[in-house]
C-alpha cells in the first residue's frame, strides 16, 4: 500500500519535473524580438510628431522663448526657472526611440526592408539629431548607439556628418527601389520624400553658414541643384496629421484639461503692427466678450502677474491649432522659400530674393488658409513687410519668426541664427536679462555618461542656458 | 534536452530505492498509574507534556490538567520520563501511587530547539548562525492591519519601514540591502509553503501604496515566527535566500486535548499623527490678494491655489461657498485634519482544534473590518484556515494546510504624490488657509478651487480604487519513519491568488471632465514541491551525524492584464465598454521554474562541538542554458565553550563562539535574455512598433551573495542576563542590473551582469531580568544593529558609476560606485570658495550645474528596546525604537514651502514676523529702514527677506526679496529640502492582564486574557518637520524620497482572548 503511494507519488514527480523545457519557459510572450519595418516606420513619424510639438520641447520650452506663447499660470518654464532635469524628452525619446527605431530599420537585411525604407530612416534620423544639436549642442553622434557612454561630437562634426548623410538618404531613395508602407505622411510617396531631403540640406547649408560659409554654399547648391527638388508647394510640407482622442494632437489635447497659455503679447503685437491677417488664425478672441479684440500674455512675468493679466481677458492660441486633428507641421513650403530667400541673399544660388521671400509669405499665408490674393498683396505691399535687401536677417528672420509659429524648436533655432526679431526677456525671467540660447543636457549625463559629458562642455562652455552654441555667432 | 534530464533522474533513483518498513508494538495490559504534571514553581498544570516510561516505547501525553494516566505491562516500580519544551526533563520512580511532578523552566540554552531552514528543528546551540524568533503574543497583540508593522524593533537587524497612512505596504530589509536593483525583501516561508509577498501595481505612476501582499495573513493564525538573517542561515534555500528568510509556523491541533475553543476579539482605534504644521495668517492667493468669483482665474488670484493671499483678519472677500458675497477672510486651523476621521477596525477570530493519539487539526476564522482615516476607506478581510494531520499507520502521517483569504477594499485611499483626481494630500498642502472644510463636506459639487481639484470630498467617495484579492495558501504532505533514523518528507504547496482594482474617475473631476475607468487585474501562482529524507544517527557516545537530501521544484507565474476606458460616454456608468474612445489594454505573463537539489550534514561531538554543512544546486528557465546549472555550499560551526572547557559556574551559564561562511546563488527575471520591441497603441489602422528601450542581455550568468559571520552567545546569573552578538561581511557580486544608460547609447537601460555590493555589520541582542521574584518580574530586552554599505563595481569596463534606484521632485536615488547605497543625488545650491551660498543680480540663491550626493537614505544605526513588567497576571510592556543617521527629501516641505501654507514660511511675511520694508523702484525692490516712507509715496511692503548669500565676487547679498519669492526661491534646489531621516519613536505600549487559570475555569473558561495597546504614540525624536520621516514610499529600493505621503496614524486597541 506504502509503496504503491511512494511510486505514484514520484511518477508524478518525474512527469513534472521533466517534461518541460526550460528554455520553451522562458520564451518571452509578451513581446516580439522581431519588429517590422512599416510599424516601425509608423511609429517614428507619430513619437516624432508628439516629440517636437508636444509640451516638454515646444509649448513649454521652446514656443516660450520665442515668445509665440506666454505662460499664464505657473510661470517658472516662461522665467528660464528651469533646471537640468526639463530638457530630458528631447533627448531621451530621441536617442532611444527614434535614432533607436531608425537603426534598427537602416540594419535590417535588404529583404527585410528595401533601400527607399532606408533612404526614409536615414533622413527621419538626420532630422532627429538635427533637433538634438540645434538644442543641445555638441551631442554623441558618430558612436551614438554603438557604445555605453558615447562620446559627443562638436556641432561642425555633426552638421558636416548629417549633410553627408542626407546625400546618402537620396541615393538610396528612388521610386524604382521597392514600395513603402507606414508612411502616414507622405503615403509612400518616394518623390516627395526626395524633396524633404533637399529642403533639409538646405536648411543645415544655412546653420552653418555663419561658421563655415565655403562648405554652406557648396551644400546650398547641392540642395537645390538635385534632379530631385526641394519642397514645392504647401501639399509637399512635411507634417503630421493628427486624428482624434487618444490619437490627438498634444496642444490639443494638453487644453482640454489644462488652462495654462496663451499667446505671447510679443507676437500679437507684432502682427496688429503689421495688419497680419494670420492673427485670427494664431489666436482667439479672450473668452470674455466685452475684451472684444485679440490681447497677448506678456512673457516672464511673476505667477501673480500672469495671473492678473485675467484668464477670460486674454487671448487662448488659435483653434486652428486646439483641435484634435491639427496637425504637426515639421518642414514647411514657406520654410523652404525663405531658405531659397536667404540662400540667394547670400550669393550660395542664384534668384531674386525679393520673389522667394513675398512666396514664402503667400506660402505661410496659404498654409493658414489665407488664400485672397488681394489681402496677401495688399500685406505684401506695406513698407513694415517689404523685404529689405540691405537687411535680409531682419526681414527673413522677422517673417519667419511668424510663419514659424507652433514650431518652436526651429523658430528658437532660426531665431538664435538670424537675431531677429529682436526680443526682450520678461521682468520676472531669472538670467540676468537673457534669454536662452541652448537647453540644458539632461542632469542624468552628469551620473551616466559623465566623461563624456565633462570633455563635451570643457569645448562647448559651461552647461548653462546661456552658453551660446558654434552655430549662433551672435 | 534529454541528457539534460538526466540530472534529475538520479533522484528519482534515490527515492524509488528506498523500502519503507512499519513497525508496531503492543503493550500487555496490567499495572495503572495515575498523575500530574505541573510547574514546579507556578504549580500550574503543564498541559501536553510527555510521559514516557524509561526504556521503553510506551508513552502519553498530559491532558488540560496536566493529569496522564498508564495501563501497562511494566512492574512497579519503574522511571517515568516527563519532558516538554521549555522545561528541564524530569526522570522520577514510580510505584502505584498517584504521582505529582513538578517541571522546573529550561534556564539555559543547551536544549532549547528552533526552528531552521526548510522547517528542521535543530538545538539552537548547534547553529553557526543567529536566529530570532517571535511568539504570537509579540506579533498580534497590537492589531496591525499589516502584521510586518508588528516586527518594528524587535529584531536585530532587521528594518521594518511602515506604511504610510493606514492601509499601505510595509517594507522589510534584513541586514541591509545585498541587491542593488533586485527585491530586497526576505523569503516568507509559511509551513513550509514559500509565499508570495509581492506588492503589485505599486511601480510606475500608481498612485496608491497597495498592501504587499503578506500582510494577508492573519496574526491569530501564528504561533512563531522566525527570523534566518542572511545566507548563513538560509543557504538551503538557495536562490532567494540572499536577502533572509522569514519562517512563520502557524498554529496547529497539536496539544490540545479534547475540543479547544479560542475566541478573540479586538477593536483598533487610529488617528492620523504628523499632519503638517500650517500657518494661519495668511489666505488663499498671491501678492497679498484674492477675491474669488470661479476658482478658475475669474477673480482676482482665484486660480492660484497658494496661500500668499490677504491676511486672515476677518476682512470682508467673497469665497467659493459665498455666492459673490464679501464673507469674513479668517484662517481654518484644523481644515486639514478635520478632513480624516477617526479609523476604526473590528477583528474577531474564533478557532477550534483538538488532537488525539492518531490526528489533530485546527480550524481558525478571522474577520477584520477596516475603516480607514480617509474618509470612506475601507477594508474587508476574512481568513479561513485549517491545519490538520493525521496517523495513516505507526510510520506514516499525512497532513494538509490551508489558507483562503478573501480581501474585499470598496475603496482605498489615495497614495503618495497621486494624481488629482484621487491623491488625498496633493490638495492639502495647497488647501488655501481660510478654506472651511465643512462647505466642502456638506457640497461635493463646489470647490475651493477649480483651475486643479475637485473637492476633496468627491474624490474620496467618487474617485475610488476598489481592490478585491482572493487568496488560497496550503499545501498535502506526508511523513514516513522508514528506518530507525532515516525520515522522508514530501510536500506540495502552493500560493495561488487573484487581485482585481477597479480605478473610477467620475464624470465632471477637475482635469478629467469625462471621467474614466479602469480594470486591473493579476494573478499570481507560486508552485513548490520538495521532498528531504533526513537521517540521524549517534555514532558513538561522542559523535552524532544528521544528515539530509532533497530536491525541490519551484514554478512561479504571474499574468497581468489591464483594461482603461480613458473617457466615459456617460457619467456613473463604470464598465469598459462605456468609452467615447478606444480602449487602452495591456496584458503581460511571466513564469519561471527552477529544480534543485540539495543535501546538509550536521556533525557533532559531544554535545558541544558541531559542524554544518550545506550545499545546492540549481537549474534556473531563467538563464541561458550554459548558464543555467549553479552550485553553492555553505559551511558552519559552533562550540559551546562553557561545556568543552568546563567554565561553567554561579556566574556564567553559557558562552558559545560560532562561525560560518556561505554562498547563494540567484537567477534573473524571466525573459531577460533577448531584446523586443513593443506594440503602442495603433494610429488610424495603423500598427505601430517601437523599441522597448532596454538592451538585454543573452549572457546572463547567476548573481552570487558570499557571506561571513561570526558570533557570540552567553548568558550569566542563571540566564537573568543573556546576550548574543554577530557580525557579517556579505558581499554580492556578479549582480543582474538594469543600469540606465545615456539614450544616446541607444537605449535607455541595458542589463549587465557585474554589480558588486558590501554589506557589513554588526547586531547586539541583550536580554535581561532585572528584578525576578516570584510575583514580579521585569525584563529588558535590547537589539541594536549596524550596517554599513557600499557599492563596490557595477561593470567590468568600469564606465559606469551609476545605477538609479528611483526618481522623485528631480532627486536621483543612485548606487553610485564607492558609496554606500541608496545615495540621494540631485541639485545643490552654488556655494563659493567659503561655503557661502551664491545669489544672482536678482538676490535668487543658484543652483549649482554639477548635481551632488545629498544623502543616504539608508540609517547608520537601528535598535529597539522593550521593558517588560510583570506582576502577578499584570504585564505592561513598552517599546522605544530608534532609528539614527540617513536623509530623506522631503516634497511635502519642498511643495509646503512654495505654497506657503507651512507654519515655517511665516518669518518675515510681514513686519509682525520680522520682515523688511521695501518698495518699488520701477520693478526693483528697494530695502527701506524701518519706519522711513517711500520716495513719491510709493507703496511701503513690509514681507521683505534677504536671502542668506554672497554675490558672485564675495560680497554679502543685499537685494530684498518679498517673503513669497524668499520661500519660492529654493523650489529647484533640492539641498534645501534634505532632512535627517533619525527618528526614536514610542512605537507600543501594552498593558495585558491574564484572568488566573483556576478563576477563569470557575467562570467557564480554560484560560482568558484582556490587553489593551497603543501604537506609533509619538515621537520622542525627530529631526525633519511636517512629515513622519519613516514612512515608505512603497517596498521598492527606492527609498527615502518623501513625496506627499498619507500621515502615518496612532493606533489604540482592546483585546480579548478567551479559551473554552
Amino acid at each position: 500500500m506504502l509503496k504503491r503511494i511512494a511510486y505514484i507519488t514520484l511518477f508524478a514527480l518525474t512527469l513534472t519535473s521533466c517534461s518541460d523545457d526550460l528554455d520553451e519557459i522562458n520564451k518571452n510572450p509578451n513581446a516580439t524580438e522581431t519588429p517590422l519595418a512599416p510599424y516601425l516606420l509608423t511609429g517614428t513619424l507619430k513619437q516624432g510628431a508628439d516629440l517636437y510639438w508636444g509640451s516638454t520641447n515646444n509649448f513649454d520650452s521652446s514656443l516660450l522663448f520665442v515668445q509665440h506663447w506666454a505662460k499664464i499660470q505657473y510661470t517658472e518654464p516662461d522665467r528660464f526657472d528651469v533646471s537640468n532635469a526639463s530638457f530630458t524628452t528631447l533627448w531621451n525619446t530621441g536617442y532611444a526611440t527614434l535614432i533607436t527605431d531608425l537603426n534598427t530599420i537602416l540594419n535590417f537585411p535588404a529583404d527585410q526592408a528595401n533601400s527607399n525604407y532606408k533612404g526614409i530612416a536615414l533622413t527621419l534620423r538626420s532630422w532627429t539629431f538635427l533637433l538634438l544639436t540645434d538644442a543641445y549642442g555638441s551631442i554623441p553622434y558618430k558612436e551614438a548607439g554603438q557604445k555605453v557612454t558615447p562620446a559627443y561630437n562638436t556641432q561642425k562634426e555633426v552638421y558636416t556628418g548629417l549633410l553627408e548623410d542626407l546625400k546618402q538618404a537620396q541615393t538610396l531613395l528612388n521610386t524604382a527601389n521597392g514600395t513603402v508602407t507606414g508612411d502616414l505622411v507622405y503615403k509612400g510617396d518616394i518623390t516627395k520624400w526626395k524633396k524633404l531631403v533637399n529642403s533639409l540640406r538646405l536648411r543645415i547649408a544655412l546653420r552653418i553658414s555663419d561658421r563655415e560659409p565655403a562648405l554652406a554654399k557648396q551644400a546650398a547648391i547641392d540642395a537645390t541643384s538635385d534632379a530631385a527638388g526641394v519642397l514645392s508647394s504647401n501639399s509637399d510640407t512635411f507634417k503630421f496629421t493628427y486624428t482624434s482622442s487618444p490619437q490627438q494632437n498634444p496642444a490639443s489635447a494638453w487644453f482640454e484639461t489644462r488652462d495654462d497659455y496663451r499667446i505671447s503679447k510679443t507676437l500679437v503685437d507684432k502682427l496688429n503692427e503689421l495688419a497680419d491677417p494670420r492673427l485670427p488664425v494664431y489666436a482667439q478672441l479672450p473668452s470674455d466678450a466685452t475684451v472684444g479684440k485679440y490681447v497677448g500674455g506678456a512673457n516672464g512675468l511673476s505667477n501673480s502677474d500672469a495671473n492678473s493679466q485675467g484668464f477670460a481677458k486674454t487671448s487662448k492660441p488659435g483653434t486652428y491649432f486646439l483641435t484634435s486633428s491639427s496637425p504637426a507641421v515639421i518642414a514647411s513650403y514657406s520654410e523652404t522659400l525663405f531658405n531659397l530667400a536667404e540662400a540667394v541673399a547670400r550669393g550660395y544660388i542664384s534668384g531674386n530674393a525679393e520673389q522667394l521671400y513675398n512666396d514664402a509669405i503667400t506660402a505661410s499665408f496659404n498654409q493658414f488658409g489665407i488664400t485672397n490674393a488681394a489681402t496677401i498683396s495688399t500685406y505684401l505691399n506695406q513698407a513694415v513687410v517689404k523685404y529689405d535687401a540691405s537687411n535680409y536677417a531682419k526681414s527673413i528672420g522677422t517673417q519667419k519668426w511668424i510663419a514659424f509659429y507652433g514650431q518652436g524648436l526651429d523658430a528658437f533655432t532660426e531665431w538664435r541664427r538670424l537675431d531677429f526679431p529682436v526680443l526682450t526677456a520678461g521682468p520676472a525671467t531669472v538670467l540676468d536679462g537673457k534669454i536662452p540660447s541652448r537647453f540644458f543636457y539632461p542632469g542624468t549625463e552628469q551620473s551616466l555618461n559623465g566623461a563624456s559629458y565633462q570633455a563635451a562642455i570643457a569645448v562647448q562652455g559651461k552647461d548653462l542656458l546661456t552658453t551660446k552654441l558654434w552655430f549662433d555667432v551672435k | 534536452m534529454k541528457k539534460k534530464l538526466n540530472r534529475y533522474t538520479w533522484i528519482c533513483i534515490l527515492l524509488i530505492s528506498i523500502g519503507i518498513k512499519a513497525q508496531e508494538t503492543k503493550p500487555l495490559i496490567q499495572s495503572k498509574l495515575e498523575g500530574t504534571v505541573i510547574d514546579a514553581v507556578t504549580k500550574e498544570p503543564v498541559i501536553g507534556a510527555s510521559v514516557n516510561i524509561k526504556g521503553t516505547t510506551h508513552g502519553v501525553l498530559t491532558d488540560f490538567d496536566g493529569k496522564f494516566f498508564f495501563q501497562t505491562g511494566q512492574k512497579f516500580p519503574y522511571t517515568l520520563v516527563v519532558s516538554f519544551l521549555g522545561y528541564k526533563k524530569a526522570e522520577t520512580v514510580v510505584t502505584q501511587n498517584a504521582v505529582v511532578i513538578g517541571l522546573e523552566q529550561e534556564q539555559n540554552q543547551l536544549s532549547e530547539v528552533v526552528v531552521t531552514a526548510l522547517g528542521i528543528s535543530k538545538e539552537k546551540k548547534s547553529l553557526g548562525y543567529t536566529t530570532q524568533s517571535l511568539k504570537n503574543k509579540e506579533i498580534v497583540d497590537t492589531k496591525e492591519t499589516n502584521f510586518l508593522n508588528n516586527l518594528t524593533g524587535k529584531l536585530a537587524g532587521v528594518r521594518i519601514t511602515n506604511s504610510q497612512g493606514d492601509m499601505g505596504s510595509s517594507r522589510i530589509i534584513i541586514r541591509g540591502e545585498t541587491s542593488i536593483a533586485g527585491n530586497n525583501q526576505p523569503l516568507f516561508v509559511v509551513d513550509g509553503v514559500p509565499v508570495d509577498n509581492s506588492q503589485l501595481g505599486s511601480v510606475g505612476g500608481a498612485t496608491r501604496d497597495f498592501k504587499n501582499a503578506i500582510a494577508d495573513l492573519n496574526p491569530q493564525d501564528i504561533e512563531s515566527l522566525t527570523v534566518l538573517k542572511g545566507p548563513n542561515a538560509a543557504a538551503l534555500y538557495g536562490s532567494r535566500a540572499a536577502h533572509g528568510v522569514v519562517l512563520i509556523t502557524t498554529k496547529s491541533g497539536k496539544n490540545q486535548k479534547g475540543l479547544g475553543i479560542s475566541f478573540s476579539t479586538g477593536i483598533t482605534i487610529s488617528q492620523v499623527t504628523t499632519l503638517p504644521r500650517f500657518q494661519n495668517s495668511f489666505g488663499q492667493g498671491s501678492n497679498g490678494r484674492f477675491s474669488f468669483v470661479d476658482g478658475k482665474g475669474g477673480g482676482i488670484n482665484d486660480g492660484v491655489d497658494e496661500s500668499w493671499g490677504p491676511r486672515l483678519d476677518g476682512r470682508l472677500i467673497p469665497q467659493f461657498y459665498s455666492n459673490g458675497e464679501a464673507v469674513p477672510f479668517v484662517a481654518h486651523p484644523d481644515n486639514v485634519k478635520d478632513f480624516f476621521n477617526t479609523g476604526v477596525t473590528y477583528d474577531n477570530s474564533v478557532s477550534v482544534a483538538k488532537s488525539d493519539e492518531k490526528s489533530d487539526f485546527r480550524l481558525g476564522v478571522n474577520n477584520q473590518k477596516q475603516l480607514g482615516t480617509v474618509p470612506n476607506s475601507e477594508v474587508n478581510k476574512t481568513n479561513v484556515s485549517i491545519n490538520s494531520n493525521y496517523q495513516i499507520s505507526k510510520g506514516i502521517k499525512v497532513g494538509v494546510t490551508g489558507n483562503y483569504i478573501v480581501t474585499d477594499a470598496p475603496a482605498l485611499p489615495g497614495g503618495p504624490s497621486g494624481n488629482r483626481a484621487a491623491g488625498v494630500m496633493l490638495q492639502f498642502i495647497w488647501f488655501g488657509r481660510q478654506v472651511d472644510i465643512n462647505q466642502l463636506k456638506n457640497n461635493r459639487n463646489v470647490n475651493w478651487n477649480n483651475s486643479y481639484y475637485s473637492n476633496p470630498y468627491w474624490n474620496a467617495y467618487y474617485n475610488t480604487t476598489s481592490q478585491q484579492r482572493n487568496r488560497i495558501i496550503g499545501d498535502i504532505h506526508l511523513d514516513a519513519k522508514l528506518a530507525e533514523g532515516l525520515n522522508f518528507r514530501f510536500r506540495t504547496g502552493i500560493d495561488y491568488y487573484n487581485d482585481r482594482r477597479k480605478y473610477k474617475i467620475k464624470y465632471g473631476t477637475n482635469g478629467t471632465p469625462f471621467g474614466s475607468y479602469a480594470e486591473d487585474a493579476y494573478t499570481v501562482s507560486e508552485q513548490n514541491t520538495e521532498g528531504i529524507f533526513t537521517y540521524t544517527k549517534k555514532l558513538s557516545d561522542d559523535f552524532t551525524v544528521d544528515a539530509l537530501g532533497g530536491f525541490n521544484v519551484r514554478t512561479h507565474s504571474d499574468a497581468n492584464n489591464y483594461q482603461k476606458a480613458p473617457r466615459l460616454a456617460v457619467p456613473d456608468l463604470y464598465t469598459i465598454t462605456n468609452s467615447r474612445d478606444p480602449l487602452t489594454a495591456s496584458n503581460s505573463y511571466s513564469r519561471l521554474k527552477v529544480y534543485s537539489a540539495y543535501a546538509s550534514a550536521q556533525f557533532g561531538y559531544k554535545n558541544y562541538a558541531y559542524l554544518n554543512l550545506t550545499a545546492r544546486n540549481d537549474w534556473s528557465s531563467t538563464l541561458p542554458s550554459s548558464n543555467r546549472s549553479y552550485f553553492y555550499p555553505s559551511v558552519n560551526g559552533s562550540l559551546i565553550l562553557s561545556e568543552a572547557l568546563n567554565l561553567k559556574s554561579n556566574t556564567l551559564d553559557f558562552l558559545k563562539v560560532r562561525g560560518g561562511w556561505s554562498e547563494v546563488g540567484n537567477d534573473a527575471d524571466p525573459y531577460q535574455l533577448s531584446t523586443v520591441y513593443n506594440f503602442q497603441t495603433a494610429f488610424d489602422g495603423n500598427p505601430i512598433q517601437t523599441s522597448s528601450q532596454k538592451k538585454l542581455n543573452e549572457n546572463l550568468k547567476p548573481e552570487t551573495t558570499r557571506s561571513t559571520e561570526i558570533g557570540l552567545e552567553a548568558s550569566f546569573w542563571k540566564n537573568r542576563l543573556h546576550f548574543d552578538a554577530a557580525y557579517y561581511n556579505t558581499n554580492s557580486f556578479d549582480q543582474i542590473l538594469e543600469i540606465k544608460t545615456t539614450a544616446s547609447s541607444g537605449y535607455n537601460s541595458q542589463l549587465i551582469n557585474a554589480g558588486k555590493i558590501n554589506n557589513r555589520g554588526i547586531e547586539l541582542q541583550l536580554d535581561g531580568n532585572p528584578i525576578q521574584t516570584e510575583n514580579f518580574k521585569w525584563n529588558v530586552a535590547l537589539n541594536y544593529s549596524k550596517n554599513k554599505s557600499e557599492v563596490k563595481i557595477l561593470d567590468y569596463d568600469r564606465q559606469i558609476q551609476n545605477y538609479t534606484i528611483g526618481t522623485s521632485g528631480g532627486v536621483d536615488v543612485l548606487a553610485s560606485v564607492g558609496q554606500a547605497y541608496g545615495a540621494l543625488y540631485g541639485t545643490a545650491y552654488l556655494r563659493d570658495a567659503n561655503g557661502n551660498i551664491v545669489v544672482g543680480a536678482n538676490g535668487l540663491p543658484k543652483a549649482d550645474p554639477q548635481k551632488k550626493v545629498l544623502g543616504h537614505y539608508t540609517p547608520d544605526w537601528i535598535g529597539g528596546i522593550t521593558n517588560t513588567i510583570t506582576y502577578k497576571n499584570l504585564e505592561l510592556s513598552f517599546l522605544v525604537d530608534a532609528s539614527v543617521g540617513g536623509e530623506l527629501f522631503s516634497g511635502t516641505n519642498r511643495t509646503g514651502n512654495y505654497t506657503g501654507v507651512l507654519a515655517q514660511t511665516l518669518p518675515g511675511r510681514g513686519a509682525e514676523n520680522g520682515g523688511l520694508n521695501y518698495y518699488l523702484a520701477g520693478t526693483t525692490k528697494t530695502l527701506l529702514p524701518a519706519g522711513a516712507s517711500a520716495p513719491g509715496g510709493a507703496t511701503v511692503y513690509d514681507d521683505g527677506m534677504i536671502f542668506n548669500g554672497v554675490y558672485a565676487d564675495g560680497t554679502p547679498n543685499t537685494q530684498v526679496l518679498s517673503a513669497q519669492e524668499y520661500y519660492k526661491a529654493s523650489y529647484n534646489i533640492s539641498e534645501a529640502y534634505i532632512y535627517s531621516s533619525t527618528f526614536v519613536k514610542l512605537r507600543e505600549v501594552k498593558l495585558t492582564y491574564n484572568v488566573d487559570k483556576k478563576l477563569a475555569r470557575k467562570i467557564g473558561f480554560d484560560g482568558a486574557s484582556i490587553t489593551a495597546a497603543g501604537r506609533n504614540l509619538f515621537f520622542i525624536y525627530k529631526d525633519a518637520p511636517n512629515i513622519d520621516p519613516e514612512t515608505a514610499f512603497n517596498t521598492g529600493n527606492a527609498q527615502g524620497l518623501e513625496s506627499l505621503a498619507l500621515p502615518t496614524t496612532r493606533n489604540f486597541s482592546l483585546n480579548l482572548n478567551l479559551k473554552f
